[in-house]
């Protein structure tokens, strides 16, 4: 209703309805410009004549109306406005008045027409309606009304969302979320579920009436025990059971093997036949039955289009089933023969090499399919064995027999070369060889191979006994090399001092017994350490200890070194450090001009070195310097701390600060702390692993709920609400907790 | 009166309670390594609020094992205290000891006499439930401690130097005069580790799994045992030495020179961690505190010094020689050298040690080595005619740990402890100074190569700087014309530009040739010559 009314109020005060009159208005311009352009002269020479005519036609008109001139004053000023017409005045084309306001059509005038018309009397009132509210005001364009709506409907809704916040904060806040507060995790039995049965149907409700008939239910409670009696079988009624059970069972079983007797069957004739018979039966049933036969036809149909569908009919183009048959064989050939177009492989010795081996394989394989033909032509002739001899000598079967002995041989060879070269101590393999060789040479065949194979072995072991010789001959300097390797540079010189001495003593150091090492002082232990190897060939464990140990005073000069040793050390010490902090930290070239440059007169050699140079050259001793006092190390004059990365260790560390941490020291210090039963009490471990969302398997998570929440709640509040949770837990396991503290304890020991 | 006293208990009932807040504050103290960082500079807040959660379980965490320690720890360790300032704690002799323990206790003063196989060396397992004795010339044996058993003898026939149990009683390894050799429980030789040389010392790496070796030629060996690889083949370089000890706190292992310089050993790297000179004569013995901050040396120079592993500075230095150091679980440090031994203590807790007791066995017995038996108050000493042992009290650890070791450890225990050992291995790379660093931000230490927008805003600071700097002079007529002033300018910001844009071309370039490169296979430099050579395209 409210609608309609806004829609004729709109009709009534748009200006667009207004613009129909206007367009006449504008047709009347262009008439009149028409006007002004084609009478323009006759205007200016008709003015008076017009006037004139005008004084006589309102006289005419006082004379006939009788009244006075006045009234028609205006008329006439108008006319003087209005030029003349080109149309005659009429509904369609209304006049200048009409158009501009005392003469407005008022919608009075436009239902004045209607007044006897049927329903008029309604369409009066509904305009009364609207004479009564009078200035409406026109709408704002759609766009900005709509955005006013949106904005009104922003401020409902947000204060709506807003009273969900501290909810939500929370929520977003707690460390943990437990959604097994109401754990009813309903029927779990199927008992349980029956009870809960309620009867809906027709059906069901009958049943239940039955079922739960008081009778009934009087009549079981009373005499179930009866009923139970009458459950009884007799025996006679269970033979016959059983009896027609076999029966079944045996029928089943005869039509199971006749079956199967029919399909073992293969004449093609028999199957011919039953075929036929099939078809038969077929037809008749389709004569007798045109609906059946339809039905028929349609499954049929069915199942071809099925058939269709299967991939059986997919490719039967030519080309599809050409290469089906052939082309995917013939692409997988392809690959294979391909050669990796990078690597190692793709070198062309490689390929080349890669052909003759194939090649090499191919003949191999030729060979190997004759030879076992032959063989099968061998079994298959019974006076085979006896041909075979003859026929060795002869042609093209000497090559198989050849060709047996032949790689035996080869292998022979190579063994050799291979002792020949080494200069290893187990020869025993190669005499194994030999007598191997000597057996199998009881067949004449093979006998020149071996004579041939036996030479170079011999001329082997040869070898082998001088190299033995060579070792027994010098075993000394080869033991006192390797322990100038292992000794270190300090150990060295003393060495060199008491070489003599070592060499004198190398007998009777080696008996002596060891546990005096440690009041001899380095040198002697030099003197053992160089004999230990030969320690061992002398003499043999026990025997070489003296059962009877003698302490010996340490003689005038051993002392004397004693107290003197470390004279030198702190020197060396310091040599090492800087050795290292250079490695490290290596120093910077000093800066050297080329030789011949900037030395022609005396001027450039005397101004010495360009002033980049220096200033390069003190840049990098700057910085050096620097590195060096940021070492650990550096304020320690007895220490050297190895600056060196381990880049096996460097696996143990983060690479990156984690996401949501900016600072190191914060993340540092957040695993500080081992979180594992092992470090904590019981008590504590629960809730320092308790995972973010606590939720048993099966609880369905329902939607948030509103809840009143105080937006200003303390935390100390959650906080001792986590410690209830603690305490609940600790009473629950009360034993355990020492246990683990101590372990805590311990491992904190070990760890931290 | 009835009520001044009643306050008067009261102020006596708040001050104990004071008194026990205070102690708990302490122990809370240490089980909070630390503390939390300052949280005040974090500006996100939801970090912020997770972290504050954290620091809050971990206070609750601290408070309740600070408690459990407070209330439920068994015993507190006991020690010798003089009566008066007459009575010195080192004039109480073993005999003293013997007449007020109970029995079970002076059992454990005892000297075993065995001169034909001596001198000993011993070992003990970590539970203190089994000792390994050692006779230089073959004689191992393997003792149940709480019931004095020998549970197993075998004569090997050759030298042997040094003895150490592997995780438990039922292996362990000897070194012998060639080669080391594993045992089992029973005496059988369950292996030979060949590859280590002659070795001097030996020692086990619990945690890891490794049997640490230093051999005749100075070369320090890792062997795993649980899988039978060498882990770590290291030549120090540093002469021949039989001193050597890990550090139980980082697993690191201590060498002693005779340059007079204490190194420490990580398997994964071939230099030493750390070398510090120590003495100036050969060091003759070195021990590590338990908690792994405090290092004991001796050198030949009659000196011994205490040495704060974390400053790398000397604490403390005594005079006197000692032959063989060793720290108990409590911290007692025993030295020996000839047949006396001294045990010094810093019962105050400011490592200051001091004199606390001595013993001197009979003459002529010779300290070879000693070791305090673990939760035990027992010092087993290896000599030159078997091995004794001494009550020192206030040396072992009152309380054990049955997650750690447990001395009354049962057949199913030691099973299933073996099994979580082994699950709880930890790699060899594991191994280093500062064990907290694991899981730490790696440090870089060369800057990071700049980003692109780093190098351009690099660039602009500078061309701005040059634009500022730009200071036209006054020239002749003709040569300060604008148009030439201009041409000057853009000569200038151009130079100072230059050199960051041929870098840039330079990376372009770089990272281009990667590309190529990368997109082939790369051959092995022998084969490189034989490749076809493309046409450049």
């Amino acid at each position: 209703m409210r609608n309609l009314l806004y829609n004729l109020q709109g009709k009534t005060a748009k200006p667009r309805d207004e613009n129909v009159p206007s367009d006449d208005d504008e047709d009347e311009d262009e008439d009149g410009d028409l006007m002004d352009n084609g009478g323009n002269k006759l205007e200016d020479s008709h003015d008076e004549i017009e006037e004139d005519d005008d004084g006589r036609h309102v006289r005419m008109l006082e004379g006939i109306t009788g009244m006075p001139s006045e009234a028609f004053e205006g008329k006439k000023k108008k006319n003087n406005v209005v030029i003349s017409e080109a149309y005659p005045e009429s509904e369609y084309n209304p006049t200048r008045d009409v158009l501009d306001g005392d003469g407005r059509i008022s919608m009075e005038d436009l239902l004045g027409t209607l007044q006897k018309k049927p329903g008029f009397g309604k369409l009066r009132k509904i305009m009364d309606q609207m004479k009564k509210s009078e200035a409406i005001e026109a709408p704002l364009p759609t766009v900005i009304r709509e955005k006013m709506e949106r904005q009104a409907a922003y401020k409902i809704s947000k204060k709506d969302m807003a009273k969900w916040e501290p909810q939500v904060k929370r929520n977003r806040e707690a460390p943990t979320i437990y959604f097994d507060e109401d754990t009813d995790l309903g029927f779990s039995t199927v008992g349980a579920i029956a009870s809960e049965f309620e009867p809906r149907t027709e059906f069901e409700k009958k049943m239940a009436s039955l079922v739960y008939d008081d009778d009934v239910m009087e009549a079981h409670k009373k005499d179930g025990s009866r009923l139970l009696e009458l459950n009884q079988v007799s025996v006679e009624d269970e033979k016959e059971r059983h009896n027609r059970i076999a029966k079944m069972r045996s029928l089943l079983f005869r039509h199971e093997m006749k079956a199967k007797h029919i399909k073992k069957i293969k004449s093609k004739t028999y199957h011919r036949l039953l075929k036929k018979d099939r078809l038969k039966t077929a037809a008749a049933l389709t004569e007798m039955d045109p609906e059946a036969a339809k039905e028929q036809a349609m499954k049929q149909e069915f199942k071809r289009a099925e058939e269709r569908m299967t991939l059986k009919h997919k490719n039967t183009s030519k080309w599809a089933t050409r290469i089906l048959q052939r082309g995917l064989q013939v692409q997988d050939e392809e690959e294979e023969d391909e050669v990796p177009d990078s690597g190692i492989l793709s070198l062309p010795f490689m390929e080349r090499g890669l052909k003759k081996r194939k090649e090499a394989a191919e003949e191999e394989a030729k060979l190997a399919l004759q030879e076992y033909e032959v063989s099968m032509k061998q079994l298959d002739d019974p006076s085979g064995a006896e041909n075979s001899k003859i026929k060795a000598s002869s042609g093209r079967r000497v090559f198989g027999a050849a060709k047996i002995c032949a790689p035996e041989s080869r292998d022979v060879i190579k063994t050799d070369n291979f002792y020949a070269n080494s200069d290893s101590d187990d020869d025993m393999e190669a005499k194994e060889n030999i007598f191997d060789v000597g057996k199998d040479g009881s067949s004449d065949m093979q006998k020149d191979v071996h004579v041939d194979s036996v030479l170079p072995n011999e001329f082997h072991q040869d070898s082998v006994f001088k190299s033995f010789d060579d070792i027994v001959r010098d075993p000394g300097p080869k033991t006192t090399y390797d322990v100038a390797i292992f000794a270190s540079d300090k150990w060295r010189k003393m060495e060199s001092r008491n070489k003599v001495d070592a060499n004198s003593k190398k007998s009777p150091v080696a008996v002596e017994p060891e546990y005096n090492q440690d009041l001899q002082e380095p040198v002697k232990e030099v003197g053992e350490n160089s004999d230990t190897e030969s320690e061992g060939q002398m003499v043999d464990g026990i025997i070489s200890l003296d059962p009877k140990p003698t302490y010996e005073l340490p003689s005038q000069t051993e002392l004397i070194r004693q107290a003197f040793a470390g004279d030198d050390v702190e020197e060396d010490f310091e040599n090492d450090k800087q050795e290292i902090l250079n490695e490290e930290n290596p120093e910077p070239e000093k800066p050297v001009l080329l030789p011949g440059w900037g030395q022609w007169t005396r001027v450039q050699k005397k101004k010495g070195l360009p002033s980049w140079m220096l200033k390069e050259h003190e840049n990098a001793k700057r910085k050096r310097e620097e590195a060096l006092k940021k070492r650990k190390d550096a304020h320690l004059k007895h220490v050297i701390i190895s600056e060196k990365l381990d880049k096996k260790a460097e696996k143990l560390l983060t690479k990156t600060l984690p996401y949501p941490f900016t600072s190191k020291e914060v993340f540092e210090q957040s695993i500080r702390m081992p979180i594992g039963p092992e470090f904590n009490p019981a008590t504590a471990v629960g809730a320092l692993n308790r995972p973010a969302v606590v939720k048993k398997p099966g609880v369905i998570i329902k939607p948030i709920e509103f809840k009143e929440v105080n937006p200003h709640e303390n935390k100390e509040d959650h906080k001792w609400s986590g410690q209830k949770q603690k305490m609940k837990k600790s009473k629950s396991d009360g034993s355990i907790p020492r246990k683990k503290m101590k372990k805590a304890e311990g491992k904190s020991k070990k760890v931290n | 009166m009835s009520v001044v006293k009643a306050t008067k208990e009261e102020k006596e009932k708040k001050t104990e309670e004071e008194e026990i807040s205070e102690d708990l504050d302490l122990k809370v103290k240490k089980y909070l390594r630390g503390g939390a960082a300052n949280f005040d500079d974090l500006k996100d807040k939801k970090l912020k609020g997770q972290l504050s959660h954290r620091e809050f379980l971990h206070g609750a965490s601290a408070k309740a094992a600070a408690k459990y320690e407070k209330w439920l720890m068994p015993s507190e360790g006991g020690y010798l205290e003089a009566d008066g300032p007459v009575e010195k704690t080192w004039r109480i002799k073993q005999e003293d000891i013997r007449r007020e323990v109970d029995i079970s206790s002076s059992r454990n003063q005892h000297d075993v006499i065995l001169p034909e196989f001596s001198p000993y060396t011993l070992a003990f397992t970590s539970n203190g439930q089994y000792m390994a004795a050692a006779g230089r010339k073959g004689h191992l044996a393997i003792v149940d401690m709480k019931n004095m058993i020998p549970r197993r003898e075998i004569q090997v026939g050759e030298t042997v130097r040094d003895v150490v149990f592997l995780q438990d009683q039922s292996f362990f390894a000897a070194v012998q005069k060639k080669y080391t050799y594993i045992y089992g429980q029973e005496g059988i030789e369950a292996h030979c580790l060949k590859d280590q040389g002659a070795v001097l010392k030996l020692q086990f790496l619990k945690n890891h799994f490794l049997l640490a070796s230093i051999n005749k030629f100075g070369q320090l060996h890792y062997e795993d045992v649980s899988m039978g690889a060498m882990i770590g083949n290291i030549r120090t370089g540093l002469g021949r030495t039989d001193v050597m000890q890990v550090n139980p706190y980082n697993a690191v292992v201590g060498l002693g020179h005779s340059g007079g310089t204490v190194t420490m050993w990580k398997p994964t790297s071939s230099a030493p961690l750390v070398k510090m000179l120590c003495h100036h004569g050969p060091v003759s013995a070195l021990a590590f505190h338990p908690n792994g901050h405090l290092m004991a040396t001796a050198g030949k120079e009659r000196k011994i010094k205490l040495w704060d592993l974390r400053k790398f500075e000397v604490l403390q230095t005594l005079p006197g020689h000692a032959k063989t150091l060793d720290f108990s679980q409590k911290g007692l440090l025993a030295c020996g050298t000839g047949s006396f031994v001294q045990v010094l203590s810093d019962f105050s807790g400011t490592q200051n040690y001091s004199r606390y007791m001595n013993h001197s066995m009979v003459k002529g017995y010779k300290i070879s080595n000693f070791l305090f038996r673990p939760y035990e108050d027992v010092l087993g000493i290896g000599h030159s005619m078997g091995w004794s042992s001494i009550l020192i009290p206030g040396s072992g650890e009152p309380n054990f740990d049955s997650w750690v070791a447990n001395p009354f450890e049962t057949r199913k225990q030691r099973g299933e402890k073996e099994v979580h050992l082994l699950l709880d291995k930890l790699p060899p790379e594991t191994i280093m100074l500062d064990p907290t660093k694991i899981g730490t931000v790696k440090t870089a230490r060369k800057k990071e190569k700049s980003t692109k927008k780093e190098i351009e805003a690099e660039m602009e600071a500078t061309i701005e700087a040059v634009k500022d700097g730009i200071n036209m002079k006054k020239k002749t007529k003709g040569r300060s014309k604008p148009s030439k002033k201009l041409k000057k300018r853009q000569e200038i910001i151009a130079k100072a530009k230059r050199p960051f844009l041929e870098q840039q071309m330079q990376d372009g370039q770089l990272s281009i040739k990667k590309q190529k490169i990368s997109e082939e296979v790369e051959l092995p430099k022998s084969l490189q010559r034989f490749a076809r050579k493309k046409a450049a395209t």
